[in-house]
């Protein structure tokens, strides 16, 4: 079995936002409504400075706290490592807004359910790959089955040494080449 | 943050129901002639819960538009929302039947009332643990928030139904030398329990630090400490704590029980206000 994962070059993102637009238009989201989140991070002191764009979107948390917390199981992982939501069973009751770490849940506004990144599921498989990846205008994303050491994924970690983000937070399927 | 006031209302409902139910059955057991400070704690019980139970919906929207996904809510014991959900199915029927039994000027049975007690302090309890497991913010991940919510909901449901003996029944009110004590006792704990909470969190992470600087200095001072500190904490301790350990007399003057109602009505909103300053204060954990 598969197990998904993406890698975000931040070296490479130049912050277009160009994969955020796509994200919306897949997923059906409004314009002030978005699974990808931006941060700006400024490193150093003046002249050594440093600089990033920090895309940040559902990390597909291995024992994902919202997950934990979801107290009707509307979140729930797949055998393929994906965390999803049920919008049949979500009540909204915000728990796993609260858990998140990285604070990327959000409430879809006609609907009050609790959404996120969902590396583009469609029923049964990811998006292959994920608009976000296919859209990048500097190739910043690669998706692919972090088992497969063959795959992009494996061996561009491998080469970049990509560390998910906060690894004392949670293990995070996201890697970041910063 | 995530959540508002509605779910603030919410957890502090619960909780002052829970201490109201909790006050009636310790009134039942010590004055059993103060009839009414005991109803009036049965009927404030269900009251109150039902008021927070319909906040807890109304702010759910997805639930609020399909009301039947509530059943869900039962659905994983390793929440802590779920398991309050479980609390909450005993403790509602419970509280409701002891208010209707009392209604209807029937004997509530002993078990009821001992069941009642037990899913109270479940409740009461639940809602600190609600928040204590969330790792992302540690102004609720430590141990003492629970504890402080628990005395914090004791301490509300004894002032509402104080209130109700104060203005109904003043006589009995001021002959019930343990109640008095008991909310002057718990308002001295809270005050305690709250300094200790702050104390350790601040010094456990940087964003713990931050979010008691919000509530100390910050955006949240004036509210902390004119409303919590003050009204909620300081001034029940002292209009409370004044008759019952220093002039040891029976009060009887007009001005007193005025003095008392700000008493007793401080403790509700500084209740109320402990919960919503906890909930807008914490931060989460930074990560980038």
């Amino acid at each position: 079995m598969a197990r998904y994962g993406m890698l975000i070059n931040t070296k490479k993102c130049v912050g277009c936002f160009a994969c955020r637009v796509a994200c919306q238009m897949a997923n059906g989201l409004q314009s002030d409504e978005s699974f990808i989140h931006f941060k700006e991070e400024e490193t150093g002191v003046y002249p050594n400075v440093h600089a990033e764009v920090v895309p940040v979107q559902c990390m597909h948390c291995e024992n994902a706290p919202c997950q934990q917390v979801c107290p009707t199981h509307a979140t729930y992982t797949t055998d393929s490592g994906v965390v999803l939501v049920d919008e049949n069973k979500c009540i909204g009751c915000k728990y796993c807004m609260a858990a998140c770490p990285y604070g990327v849940r959000i409430a879809i506004k006609e609907t009050g359910v609790i959404e996120k990144c969902r590396f583009c599921w469609d029923g049964s498989e990811v998006g292959n790959p994920p608009r976000c990846v296919n859209t990048c205008i500097s190739g910043a994303r690669v998706f692919g089955d972090l088992d497969d050491p063959n795959s992009d994924i494996s061996q561009e970690i491998a080469a970049t040494n990509a560390r998910p983000l906060a690894s004392h937070l949670t293990d995070a399927k996201i890697y970041y080449v910063r | 943050m995530v959540w508002g006031s509605m779910i603030a209302w919410y957890l502090f409902l619960a909780g002052a129901s829970a201490g109201a139910f909790l006050t009636s059955a310790f009134v039942e057991a010590k004055y059993p002639d103060s009839t009414v400070m005991r109803i009036a704690g049965r009927l404030i019980a269900p009251v109150f819960l039902g008021i927070g139970l319909l906040m807890l919906m109304l702010d759910a929207e997805a639930g609020l538009h399909n009301p039947l996904r509530f059943f869900y809510l039962i659905m994983n014991p390793g929440s802590v929302m779920t398991l309050g959900v479980y609390c909450i199915c005993v403790f509602f029927p419970v509280a409701l039947a002891a208010a209707v039994l009392e209604v209807l000027k029937r004997p509530v049975p002993k078990w009821l009332t001992w069941t009642g007690i037990v899913s109270a302090f479940c409740v009461a309890a639940y809602t600190g643990f609600l928040l204590g497991v969330v790792k992302a913010c540690p102004l609720w991940n430590n141990a003492i928030l629970p504890i402080l919510f628990v005395v914090s909901a004791l301490s509300a449901g004894l002032a509402v139904t104080s209130l109700v003996g104060l203005i109904l029944d003043r006589k009995r009110f001021e002959q019930m030398w343990l109640v008095k004590k008991g909310h002057v006792i718990l308002s001295a704990v809270e005050m305690v329990v709250l300094f200790t909470m702050l104390v350790i969190v601040s010094s456990g992470s940087i964003e713990g630090a931050a979010s008691v600087q919000s509530l100390l200095t910050g955006e949240y001072a004036p509210m902390f400490w004119g409303g919590l500190v003050l009204l909620g904490l300081v001034a029940p301790f002292a209009i409370e704590g004044y008759p019952v350990f220093i002039t040891r007399k029976v009060e009887t003057s007009t001005t007193s029980m005025v003095v008392s109602v700000i008493g007793e009505s401080g403790v509700l909103v500084g209740g109320f206000l402990l919960r919503l300053l906890v909930i807008m204060a914490a931060l989460p954990v930074m990560y980038l």
